[in-house]
């Protein structure tokens, strides 16, 4: 594996200005999704197929009776292992070198499976039309702008963040960099934690945040489901011997049917060959 | 085990099968040219144009990255001393000042008094507006005041909109004080 990478997100440098949500649009070329005022500043509840980062308002009461807007860039956190990776049926989902997930969209057959087993909620699935009408569905999530990685750039919504709230670099730089911003701001948020969640095999997404997950709406403890563990480690392969070893069955049977059905049939008809 | 006792002709005709088999297999399958081909960087071969963000008077350096005639990309321009790079979320936006739906390509006409906006030719407009404009500057022109010379008129004023650029607000600017406009405002201003 090449250099694996990580986003640093550090929310106490976030001003909220939501560039990066911007800059993801128009690097992805993802159309504008209006949404009707909800009561909160936040401009979108959720990620979806077409916004895949969204930058989270959240209103939180700080303890001295004042109201706090903890921000916080959501997006896919792209885990060491991954939930969707293993429950997709197709193999669509895969790890790039760089430790990013990507999902194959000639491979995507959109079930779905991925989007209700992501811990994190950060993939939607986008309903299109191909040229003959029909409707067809593929699943849609952040791709950490592996491309632009592929040429040695780094993801768009980093480049545009103007408090540097986003960094993006070699893993192991993020992990020392957010270790050391933690103990900085200990004194002032006691809460303050890194977000890099065991339960996945740990993220290339990490937080530096100021409370505890749970306030942020991000679960304590994110695994990977059991069920598709099971799934993926030992139902598929077995299955897939199965169909391999049936069908090695048919086309053997066929191939040693018809070459010695041939063979009877030259000799009856009294040497077609010429040996 | 199968006895496997060929003769010459069906030897040639399987490896035939065979052969002709794996040729398409690895003519229409090749995963990995296709995956090349269909992965090209979007920016990749792009013209690259510096320009100035329009929307605010900090004036951060953009890369507009053209292709095909239109904008595929804009991103903060990394060796601006301004900005180095970075963008707020309007400034990242200034891709759609050109690719935008709602942007309008005509010019339009609202008579005086009418509620109504109608589509007009770009010479009609720029006729219309040159002799209106010359019109209202003869009649209401003043050279001196208290003494001074002056060479203003106040019946003129120029409000720049939020989507032009720093060239243009140089141009417009010159052009409203050739004609003694005073009242010459900008959107990023008020």
């Amino acid at each position: 594996m090449a250099t694996e990478y990580v986003k640093l997100v550090d929310v106490t440098k976030c001003d909220g200005c939501r560039a990066c949500m911007v800059a993801c649009k128009n690097w992805n070329d993802l159309p504008a999704e209006p949404e009707e005022f909800s009561g909160t500043v936040q401009s979108h509840k959720k990620t979806t197929a077409d916004t895949w980062n969204v930058l989270q308002y959240i209103e939180h009461e700080n303890g001295k009776g004042d109201l706090e807007y903890l921000f916080r860039h959501s997006s896919c956190f792209h885990c060491t292992d991954a939930a969707c990776e293993k429950v997709c049926p197709e193999n669509a989902i895969s790890y790039s070198k760089f430790g990013t997930v990507v999902i194959d969209h000639d491979k995507c057959v959109g079930c779905g499976y991925c989007v209700q087993n992501c811990p994190f909620e950060v993939i939607s699935l986008k309903e299109y039309k191909d040229k003959n009408g029909k409707e067809y569905k593929l699943s849609q999530k952040c791709t950490m702008c592996t491309d632009r990685l592929e040429e040695g750039l780094q993801p768009a919504c980093v480049t545009t963040c103007h408090t540097n709230a986003l960094e993006f670099g070699n893993k192991d730089e993020m992990l020392a960099k957010a270790e050391k911003r933690l103990s900085e701001i200990k004194g002032k948020f006691p809460n303050a934690n890194i977000y890099n969640p065991k339960g996945v095999g740990g993220t290339h997404t990490i937080y530096v945040l100021t409370e505890k997950p749970s306030v942020y709406g991000l679960p304590e403890n994110p695994k990977v489901p059991t069920s598709a563990v099971v799934w993926k480690d030992y139902a598929q392969p077995i299955g897939k011997m199965m169909i391999g070893a049936t069908t090695m069955a048919v086309v053997g049977a066929f191939i040693t049917n018809n070459i010695i059905s041939k063979r009877i049939k030259g000799k009856e008809d009294g040497g077609e060959g010429h040996e | 085990m199968v006895e496997m006792n060929l003769n010459r002709r069906q030897f040639l005709k399987l490896s035939g099968a065979a052969a002709a088999t794996l040729a398409v297999v690895e003519l229409g399958f090749n995963e990995k040219k296709a995956y090349a081909a269909s992965k090209e960087l979007k920016i990749a071969k792009a013209t690259v144009t510096p320009t100035i963000c329009c929307f605010c008077g900090v004036g951060c350096g953009i890369l507009v990255h053209t292709k095909n005639n239109t904008v595929v990309y804009t991103e903060g321009d990394p060796d601006n001393p301004i900005n180095e790079g970075k963008l707020c979320s309007k400034g990242t936006t200034i891709r759609q000042l050109y690719t935008s739906e709602k942007r309008v390509l005509k010019p339009r006409y609202r008579a005086p008094g009418s509620d109504k906006w109608v589509e007009k030719d770009w010479d009609w407009m720029l006729d219309t507006i040159a002799k209106r404009a010359k019109e209202t500057r003869d009649k209401s022109f003043v050279e001196k005041e208290n003494g001074m010379i002056v060479n203003k008129t106040e019946a003129i004023a120029s409000l720049g909109g939020a989507a032009l650029d720093n060239e243009e607000c140089y141009l417009l600017a010159k052009m409203m004080r050739g004609l003694g406009v005073t009242y010459l405002e900008h959107q990023a201003r008020i």
